[in-house]
């Protein structure tokens, strides 16, 4: 059987998916977005399983809820699992009525049932099996509970559809009747009915639809959809007994949380500790121990592979190429676990829609949500989780923006760059200095969200519109597993790309343009290219050097490449001096002065990210054409801020 | 009188929702808000906007600039 798994957005959908399937599924994308799309096999049976996105009903009003209806008439599904959340028992029922106007089959699975009993109020189950005329089953997804009824009842359901409920008034169910006669598709007759008498403009049907009008005094779609939920307030108030009055432990937290005053610093206080979490303690102190086992590994492998008398270029393609490059993903594993932990932490306990809530105000100024903030302060530290980091939020307009907007915010890679110009040239202002880049990407994030909302934001009117779902104590089971499962997807994807793009950059430096391998590095491929492009470089730095633009070019491996790239070239230089310095007298890089070391500095902080970054934006951009826009849009911003810079500091210093 | 007008936790109920934009008047029904629901707005974000309003048994945050077309009258 091919089952679908559909509901609300908060019901605990993803939770019941993983307890169905355990960890046999596997997560793709749907055609032509970046949502998520999941499929499994049920437990013990053979039924496919599809997680559908998180929707409020088959209007197409967000993709999301596209994607869904588009699925369930488009293919063939046997079964429908209908998750209820029973806390919002009448907006999820609202859905649930839609897809019983469908010729498919629906099992209900009422969810928080434990919840609702906290709050003094009882739920009639069987009552509510009665009213629908489907099977409904108690489970709860956070705890496991009733999982295996379920699964139970999904195997002994037929797949005959039984009779649709008439949930309207007479005269409406007659129209839909009526126009039901007329219509020739076979299959979801009622809901194609249903569809023809909202949307024709066909006049024996518009006649119709003023007749109702008439009746109920609101336009059709008004009418339809207050009827509907007229019959779902009758079923819940038969279904649903308040006991006692208790508190609302959620509205309580939130008299905190979302306090006038305490709010901001509260959401300061969370963010600082996610960043210290993530980007400083478990940042800095793993990726040092990760990066040394790599180190440890790669000499131990070199002396291997030299052992055993294998020629210099492949022990150099194994060591230098696959396993730096294999090592440059493995460095950002810890970060990237310590992040998702966090994100995974403040979705599961409620906090992340209430931190929307909280800055909405400030961010629709630039056209963006206020969860937009969460992968700017992240990215400060990688680029590649702030990207990702970006799917927190809902909207795809506001994921694009952003994931072209987080390798804006120089991430800690970029700082060797900063430390290394700035401790040079700007000796006694570092602070100062070294601050100021920071402040420009700021601007220049401000200024870019409002650029892309004139290029992109044209025919999109924006909304906030957003359950505020209560708090949760998360279970630590799950919040693991959708660690796991982000952190797998990203050495699945991201992986292959940084993988195969170390072995070209390996190859282009190793080999000269007549593919001799091993000569100075003067004469590679790669310095080849630089020399021709080194004019891009002439007009913010002043000076033609192929040994520049060969150092910004393997800031595309991992950005604090430029340094140890400058610090190679300039060690290879003929008149070595001791002690050596970079910009020393006779180093291909004693040309710099304050003005264009401030503006290289610019360039590569905010010209393309590191291959990591791109292929990340890549998986989240979805497609190439949009990946180099983002790449064209960040490299051109940085291009012409260092012209500026240049030409401007030239002058006043 | 609109939403907007309504103090913290006063009882209203929906009279109608005069919204030009049909997708997004039908998505807020489509979330509830129908004819003669009972709503109140029980949180203000620290900025000012935007607002919580608990509506069948949930709550729904919305801009003041939408909240502004839902019009609800008092009942005790």
């Amino acid at each position: 059987m091919k089952i679908a798994l559909i509901g609300n957005q908060n019901s605990g959908k993803t939770t019941l998916f993983n307890n169905l399937t355990g960890m046999n599924q596997k997560i793709g994308n749907w055609p032509g977005v970046t949502i998520e799309k999941k499929v499994g096999r049920i437990k013990g049976t053979n039924h496919e399983l599809i997680d559908l996105p998180g929707i409020y009903s088959l209007t197409p009003y967000t993709i999301e809820e596209k994607i869904s209806r588009d699925f369930i008439i488009e293919n063939k599904i046997d079964l429908i699992i209908n998750i209820v959340d029973a806390t919002s028992l009448e907006r999820s029922l609202y859905l649930t009525t839609e897809l019983l106007d469908l010729d498919v089959q629906v099992v209900i699975a009422v969810n928080m049932i434990d919840r609702l009993n906290a709050k003094g109020i009882s739920i009639n189950t069987e009552k509510l099996k009665e009213r629908l005329g489907v099977e409904v089953c108690e489970i709860s997804a956070l705890k496991g509970k009733g999982i295996d009824n379920l699964i139970k009842k999904i195997s002994m359901i037929s797949i005959q559809k039984n009779n649709q409920i008439k949930i309207f008034p007479r005269d409406v169910e007659e129209t839909i009747y009526n126009i039901q006669n007329r219509i020739e598709s076979i299959k979801h007759k009622r809901y194609m009915a249903l569809e023809v008498l909202k949307n024709s403009n066909l006049n024996s049907i518009k006649i119709l639809q003023e007749k109702i009008q008439k009746n109920y005094n609101m336009d059709i779609e008004e009418t339809l959809i207050t009827l509907r939920y007229e019959y779902i307030s009758r079923i819940k108030n038969e279904c649903i007994t308040k006991i006692k009055n208790t508190k609302n432990i959620s509205r309580t937290l939130d008299k905190i949380f979302l306090n006038k005053f305490l709010a901001i610093p509260i959401f300061a206080v969370i963010m600082f500790f996610i960043y210290y979490l993530s980007v400083g303690l478990v940042g800095t102190y793993t990726a040092d121990l990760v990066k040394n086992s790599i180190d440890g590994f790669r000499i131990f492998i070199q002396e291997l592979l030299e052992a055993i008398n294998l020629s210099n270029w492949i022990i150099s393609l194994i060591c230098d190429g696959i396993i730096t490059g294999v090592g440059s993903v493995l460095s950002f594993l810890p970060q990237l676990c310590m992040l998702f932990l966090s994100i995974s932490l403040l979705e599961a306990t409620g906090y992340m829609s209430r931190i929307a809530f909280l800055l909405d105000k400030l961010f629709r100024k630039l056209g963006l949500s206020g969860k937009a903030l969460i992968p700017f302060i992240v990215g400060s530290g990688c680029s590649v989780p702030g990207i990702m980091a970006s799917r927190i939020m809902e909207d795809q307009y506001d994921r694009k923006v952003v994931t072209i907007l987080t390798p804006l915010v120089p991430c800690s890679a970029k700082l060797p760059i900063i430390a290394l110009f700035t401790g040079y040239f700007f000796k006694e202002n570092y602070g100062i200095i070294a601050t100021s880049f920071y402040l420009l990407a700021i601007v220049i994030i401000i200024i870019s969200s409002l650029l892309m909302k004139k290029l992109l934001h044209k025919k999109y009117t924006s909304t906030y519109i957003s359950e505020l779902p209560e708090y949760k104590i998360p279970t630590i089971k799950y919040v693991l597993r959708e660690v796991w499962d982000r952190v797998k997807e990203f050495i699945k994807k991201a992986g292959t790309l940084i993988f195969v793009s170390s072995i070209v950059v390996w190859f282009l430096l190793s080999f000269s343009i007549d593919l001799k391998y091993g000569g100075e590095i003067e004469n590679s491929i790669l310095a080849f290219i630089g020399k021709k492009i080194a004019w891009i470089f002439y007009p913010i730095i002043g000076v033609n050097s192929w040994e520049v633009s060969v150092s910004a070019l393997q800031g595309l491996i991992a950005k604090e490449q430029v340094v140890s790239s400058m610090e190679i070239i300039s060690g290879l230089s003929k008149d070595l001096k001791v002690p050596f310095e970079i910009f020393g007298n006779g180093s291909p890089f004693e040309f710099f002065n304050k003005a264009s070391s401030y503006a290289f500095v610019v360039f590569n902080l905010f010209s393309a990210p590191c291959f990591a970054a791109i292929s990340t934006m890549k998986k989240e951009l979805g497609n190439i054409k949009q990946t180099i826009f983002a790449i064209l849009f960040q490299t051109s911003i940085a291009w012409c801020l260092s012209l500026i810079l240049y030409n401007l500091l030239k002058v006043i210093l | 009188m609109n939403i907007c007008e309504l103090r913290l936790n006063q009882n209203a109920r929906i009279v109608s929702i005069e919204m030009f934009n049909k997708k997004i008047r039908n998505h807020f029904l489509e979330m509830g808000l129908v004819k003669n629901t009972p709503i109140k707005i029980i949180k203000i974000a620290p900025m000012g906007d935007p607002i919580s309003i608990e509506i069948r048994g949930y709550e729904l945050c919305l801009r003041k600039e939408d909240a502004k077309k839902i019009k609800v009258e008092v009942y005790r």
